[in-house]
């Protein structure tokens, strides 16, 4: 699967109208959307690789080039994304004094505490790639995967499959759907406190102590269209070309464009 | 998820399988007569993490047990598919998640590994090296299968495929039976051998914990009369274990009294009865609703134990 994207910068005060223009053009209310995301690294034991590679392709011919081919081949960042819902965060500090003392993991839920189950989280894995070099057409454009995963601790499935755990967010943001582009309007909140343990977090604190990433408030427009089949081209055009269509509608709002590539890197070294 | 157990026969890329055997000695060596009740297919894939494919003069880092990520559907499981992954074994170097023989005794734990209710890292006692068994819905299988092929090259690779496309299925007494012929598909076409799967439908606790635990059990009367009486403090974690031992004890005298040679056979693999503990677990303490139902698989513990006894069977020391 692809994914064709365009990308723009929303001032905070811009926000509520942008809003409202939205809501108008996709003729349909905003879906407010709260997500975890998870970070998961690709993970390889340091020193394996000492593979010389060419020394050895006379005696063991096309197979050894091929795993050496595929243990230099390339590992991203993935992230795993839940759905959360505003009661799943922490109640206000009258109630719980600090919320991650209770993080060192009993089994009891304390009775006044927030209702979040990480036992009955939902997570999907969503991979992006890096966006694709040296396209002509003026969208960001990468291969993604996106599938479910199982519910609760999934540290232990990822770990089990190559990926350590490297930190977390939380997004929010509105939804809207304009025939086949998904605009999503959002921004990204950080935890207030570290983590005490390295490991995706078991209780939420509240809503109102999340920090934003970007201090004055601002948000990120995001449109984007998948594409089943990214070879074909037609296919990748006419998303493309819906996509300009949107920018030229929304032009005398904001102004939508690719994305840096370099930015959006998930490969890791 | 009842008790099963799976044996393999396997043959030479240009002979015959054992197939039209065992079909016909289960016509002719049995006191009750089978009778064929549909078909079944199964398609498998096996990955193996990538410094160990090596040949052992390439690198001196080669690790000592290689790491397996196995794929599989089931006809039969249609909610969801299979995935079996080797735990990175740093805890401990003795691999014993790498054994191929199955083990005498299944590991039943305190924790199920599927639903561990809170991660005690300071546990490398127990079951720390087992294989993580996850299900997910079909789809989310193979989008899976292709991102590690495609993202993880460096630690996974893609050994070989295997499928029963068209097995058979028949009711022979209290017992269930598939059988089909194994064709491996990747990387290159040939026939593995001939797979046989027999399932003890007969009165047993794991059928009854099953049955009284199973998210989709609110027509929970609908179960045989006999279970009426039984609540969870009857059944202790041992009598499953026992039951397992006991239901393979009547799984291996069926495939005796087939007399076919030179079979592996996958019944008391390690992990076997984890969940059904579990949920045996779960069930004493009053939570019989395991999380919130879910609507694309209503129970994603059905078939783990037949899957595992595959899977051991279809890694072919590859």
């Amino acid at each position: 699967m692809h994914e064709l994207l365009l990308f723009a910068s929303v001032p905070a005060h811009q926000h509520h109208e942008l809003l409202q223009q939205l809501a108008g053009l996709t003729a349909m209310q905003p879906r407010h959307r709260l997500e975890r995301r998870l970070i998961f690294k690709a993970y390889r034991k340091p020193g394996l690789i000492n593979t010389r590679v060419g020394a050895s392709q006379d005696l063991q011919g096309n197979e050894m080039q091929r795993l050496n081919k595929m243990l230099n081949g390339g590992m991203f960042y993935t992230q795993v994304v839940g759905p959360l819902d505003e009661s799943d965060f922490g109640l206000n500090r009258s109630s719980a004094g600090d919320p991650d003392a209770a993080m060192s993991g009993t089994e009891e839920l304390p009775t006044n505490g927030p209702t979040y189950s990480y036992e009955n989280q939902p997570w999907k894995l969503e991979f992006r790639d890096i966006p694709e070099a040296g396209t002509r057409s003026a969208v960001t454009a990468r291969l993604m995967a996106s599938s479910s995963l199982p519910k609760g601790d999934i540290s232990t499935p990822m770990t089990a499959w190559g990926y350590s755990f490297v930190s977390e967010y939380v997004v929010e943001g509105d939804i809207f759907v304009l025939d086949d582009i998904v605009i999503f309007l959002h921004r990204v909140l950080n935890y207030p406190t570290e983590p005490q343990s390295h490991e995706p977090r078991r209780e939420l604190p509240p809503l109102s102590d999340m920090v934003l990433l970007e201090r004055s408030g601002s948000y990120v427009l995001q449109a984007s269209i998948t594409v089943q089949d990214g070879g074909n081209q037609e296919m990748m055009k006419t998303a493309s070309q819906h996509l300009f269509g949107l920018r030229e509608q929304l032009k005398s709002a904001v102004r939508l464009e690719q994305a840096d590539r370099l930015s959006l890197d998930t490969r890791a070294k | 998820m009842s008790t099963t157990g799976v044996f393999f026969i396997p043959s030479n890329p240009n002979a015959s399988t054992a197939l039209a055997t065992i079909t016909e000695r289960l016509h002719t060596a049995l006191a009750d007569n089978p009778i064929p009740i549909g078909r079944w297919a199964l398609e498998h894939k096996l990955m193996r993490d990538t410094p160990s494919c090596l040949p052992a003069s390439a690198s001196q880092h080669r690790p000592q047990h290689p790491r397996y990520l196995q794929f599989l559907s089931l006809s039969y499981s249609p909610h969801h598919g299979f995935i079996y992954t080797s735990q990175p074994d740093a805890t401990t170097q003795t691999g014993k998640a790498n054994t191929p023989t199955p083990t005498p005794t299944p590991h039943p734990q305190p924790t199920p590994q599927q639903n561990p209710h809170h991660h005690h890292p300071a546990d490398p006692t127990k079951g720390a090296t087992l294989p993580v068994m996850t299900t997910l819905p079909l789809p989310s299988t193979s989008t899976l299968f292709s991102h590690f092929v495609y993202a993880c090259q460096p630690f996974w690779c893609h050994r070989h495929t295997v499928a029963v496309p068209g097995g058979t299925v028949y009711d022979v007494g209290d017992f269930r039976v598939r059988i089909g012929d194994v064709r491996q598909t990747q990387p290159t076409a040939r026939v593995r051998g001939t797979v046989v799967e027999i399932e003890w439908r007969g009165p047993s606790i794991v059928s009854t914990i099953v049955a009284r635990t199973s998210p989709t059990a609110s027509s929970r009367e609908g179960n045989d009369a006999g279970d009426g009486l039984v609540t969870a403090e009857d059944i202790q974690d041992g009598d499953v274990e026992a039951e397992y031992r006991a239901c393979a004890a009547l799984i291996r005298e069926f495939w005796a009294k087939l007399g076919v040679e030179g079979a592996r056979e996958a019944i008391l693999v390690p992990g076997v009865g984890t969940e059904v503990v579990g949920r045996l677990q779960r069930w004493r303490k009053g939570l019989v609703a395991v999380s919130g139902v879910n609507e694309e698989d209503p129970d994603p513990d059905a078939g783990v134990d037949v899957a595992r006894q595959f899977m051991e069977i279809f890694r072919f020391n590859r």
